[in-house]
């Protein structure tokens, strides 16, 4: 989340929002990632098992994504209106689980909500801390549509940078040194 | 009921533990990273140059549900699509190895770790793949394990 990695409380819920699914963004979304039969031909998505169009669940999980990260964005804009400085969120190391329950048809609105279920600092980038968030889809009969166990990575405010390293790093942006310590690990 | 659509395909009794599928190579494009990112992950470190290279990725590289989504595609062209597919159920462990960069070429292999008939729906089984993405440098990109329904050509067979 856009908070720093220290002010994120273990539990809290975030609503990301939600989103109808149409007929047409199933079919350009599964047309490009996901050419099943069920997923981009509606006559013959009637012989399947599904009776009928479904989403392709990465589709459904792209969608949540793209509104966590809005949200992000829009609390982001809501710290600095209030004059506090916004944390950082990186790129995902990966998803531990993922697990696709009730299919999403053509007219049906996903509602999605995260929470931080832990959080430690990173091993192995300095700086930054690994978040551990559970991502619900619930439709509206709230049928769970997906559960996702994510990692993502926030950064730490209060980390200091130990003086080894931080010797190591202006040393590595001398060209030639730093040419011949990347040379060397 | 047979399904006119599948009918002709390999089903749940045609596979085995251990094949392996190649899933061929996509040069993934700058057009194809920005066009994914702006739609479904807009962090900057996606979508522009600089702020790509100052963040921890380095460089303008593909959203990782992009890499994922693009790694299906190829499982849905060299196997998904030539089976009697009928849906995915989710997947363990994926990994983001390595960023996918702009003009990278990624492919690789699928291996079937796991078949297994579903006790509650015998017209299903269970196929259990293991992918193995990487690279043109043949660095690993990423890892997953993804299950599928596959349907069954005789449900009345032991599970």
């Amino acid at each position: 989340m856009t908070r720093w990695f220290e002010d994120i409380v273990l539990g809290e819920e975030f609503a990301l929002g939600d989103h109808e699914f149409n007929q047409d963004e199933i079919i350009a979304f599964a047309t490009l990632y996901d050419p099943q039969y069920f997923h981009i031909d509606p006559e013959a998505a009637k012989f399947s098992h599904f009776g009928g169009l479904v989403a392709s669940g990465w589709h459904t999980v792209s969608i949540g994504h793209r509104l966590m990260v809005d949200t992000l964005f829009a609390e982001e804009d809501r710290l600095r209106a209030e004059g506090l400085e916004p944390g950082v969120s990186g790129p995902s190391p990966g998803v531990n689980a993922m697990d696709f329950k009730v299919p999403v048809r053509p007219g049906d609105t996903v509602r999605y909500t995260l929470v931080v279920t832990d959080k430690r600092a990173s091993n192995s980038i300095p700086g930054w801390g690994l978040l551990f968030n559970t991502i619900t889809a619930i439709n509206q009969r709230d049928e769970l549509v997906y559960r996702a166990e994510l990692v993502g990575f926030s950064k730490r405010r209060d980390y200091v940078m130990p003086l080894s390293l931080k010797v190591m790093q202006a040393i590595s942006k001398v060209p030639l040194i730093g040419g011949l310590l990347k040379r060397g690990s | 009921m047979t399904n006119p659509i599948t009918a002709g395909r390999r089903h749940f009794e045609d596979l085995a533990v251990g094949e392996m599928i190649n899933l061929g190579h996509t040069k993934v494009t700058k057009t194809m990273i920005t066009t994914f990112a702006s739609q479904f992950d807009p962090f900057p470190f996606h979508l522009d140059e600089a702020a790509a290279k100052a963040s921890l990725l380095g460089g303008l590289a593909s959203s990782g549900w992009q890499t994922g989504a693009l790694s299906l595609r190829m499982l849905v062209d060299s196997f998904l699509g030539t089976i009697a597919s009928a849906g995915g159920l989710g997947f363990r462990n994926l990994k983001w190895k390595n960023p996918v960069m702009v003009d990278d070429t990624i492919g690789g292999n699928v291996t079937i770790v796991e078949l297994r008939r579903s006790e509650s729906h015998p017209q299903w089984g269970i196929v259990t793949l293991d992918f193995d993405m990487r690279n043109q440098k043949g660095a690993p990109v990423l890892t997953m394990r993804l299950a599928n329904l596959v349907e069954t050509r005789n449900p009345g067979a032991q599970a």
